[in-house]
């Protein structure tokens, strides 16, 4: 494993890059590596090209339901060991549908950034470089 | 369609026979029927239309916050102070817009009957204790004495928290929004014993501007401001209030007021603290 492989990945799945661009910026400056997906397929493409070690999850994509992607992975390797989702709407149905789904969490958008850092750091156990 | 108004008009002339009389009532009534039918229709255009651009305006909003606050953190290279301040400008404002789209998307979202609650039991304390905390900074900046009252035999309320907490934070928001520096807010709940339900009784009060009784229907319908002047000193979407309303009813509560002009105003709902048999 090279040092950069040894990263935490990030796959963010968002149709907006007023989302997935200032996300990007957050988690690539403080230490992970960053993949973007806008809809359900090059989600699931990413997931099992790229192993992310983390998802944010936008439950309402261009394509369809975002919690999909965890449908589709459902009991396979390339799903992420943490799926978190960002919505739009907090409201106790979509929370409890994106618990029921398997998500560990749901985040409101915008997550203050501070929130974001600290619960980042719960998600990502830093890996052990072995290179 | 003012022409075949004037025409049905003149044929209900009592020189008319009653079969025109008739005829032309049958006639006015369709028509007035097609009018309530298009008019339903361009509510429903304009309901859904603010619904979609709310949430759309949500998401460039994001970027904006989320960009700033990355700067004020000093993630992309420490700031000056006045730099600090500025970001934190943006973000104030940002939150700020925020807040006021999500009511706007609220509001449509209730005229097109698309809220639904999910209730469960709630404890009200807690809810108030929260909305307490996210109000401090601006009771401390107004400098208002703030007093929590919860009655230890409170039950639980049946209600969608999150609701629950939108309702306290339009009431309180008013409250402090309404009422000069150095004045008094109080929330007060209390248990009520009624039929067929128990309730709990929430009241939000202060000692602020009040509200004349001709306007207490009034500030209920969206939109409403009692002062609605462009020189108003208080802003917001007009909305606080129906939204509160919708989402008392929605739990099968009720919603009113007790208000003077220049002695406070005290608004009081009611929850059930049991589902509905």
């Amino acid at each position: 494993m090279t040092k950069e492989e040894s990263r935490p990945l990030v796959l963010i799945v968002d149709d907006s890059p007023h989302v997935t661009g200032p996300l990007r910026i957050l988690f690539e400056e403080t230490g992970r590596r960053v993949v973007v997906a806008d809809s359900i397929g090059s989600a699931v493409r990413a997931c099992e090209a790229e192993r992310p070690d983390l998802m944010l999850l936008d439950v309402s994509l261009a394509d369809g339901d975002g919690l999909s992607v965890l449908e589709i992975l459902h009991g396979r390797p390339a799903l992420p060991a943490v799926t978190v989702a960002l919505t739009g709407h907090d409201d106790e149905l979509t929370v409890q549908r994106c618990l029921a789904a398997g998500c560990r969490d749901v985040l409101l958008k915008p997550v203050p950034v501070r929130d974001l850092l600290r619960h980042a750091a719960e998600w990502l156990p830093e890996r052990i470089a072995s290179a | 369609m003012t022409a075949r108004m004037d025409e049905g008009t003149n044929a209900l002339e009592p020189s008319a026979s009653v079969e025109t009389r008739l005829a032309a009532l049958e006639l006015a009534h369709q028509h007035a029927l097609r009018e309530i039918a298009e008019l339903k229709g361009r509510d429903t255009l304009k309901t859904q239309f603010l619904a979609n651009i709310s949430h759309d305006l949500r998401t460039p909003l994001t970027a904006i916050i989320t960009h700033a606050e990355i700067l004020r953190d000093g993630i992309l290279g420490e700031l000056s102070a006045r730099q600090h301040e500025s970001v934190a400008g943006i973000i104030g404002g940002g939150r700020r817009l925020l807040e006021m789209v999500g009511e706007i998307l609220t509001y449509a979202r209730g005229a097109a009957n698309q809220l639904e609650i999910v209730p469960t039991e709630v404890a009200v304390g807690d809810v108030i204790e929260q909305v307490r905390r996210l109000n401090e900074s601006l009771v401390a900046r107004k400098e208002l004495c703030l007093e929590i009252q919860v009655a230890p035999e409170v039950p639980h309320v049946w209600a969608d928290r999150e609701k629950l907490a939108h309702i306290l934070g339009n009431l309180l928001g008013n409250a402090i929004d309404f009422t000069p520096s150095g004045g008094r807010v109080w929330v007060h709940a209390t248990a009520r014993h009624e039929s067929p339900r128990d309730t709990v009784l929430v009241e939000v009060g202060d000692s602020g501007i009040g509200i004349a009784a001709d306007h207490h229907e009034l500030i209920f319908q969206e939109f409403a401001q009692v002062d609605a002047s462009a020189s108003r000193q208080h802003h917001g979407t007009g909305l606080g209030l129906t939204i509160a309303r919708r989402l008392v009813e929605l739990h099968g509560g009720r919603i009113w007021l007790e208000s003077e002009l220049g002695r406070g105003s005290r608004f009081f709902f009611t929850l059930p603290t049991q589902p509905q048999p």
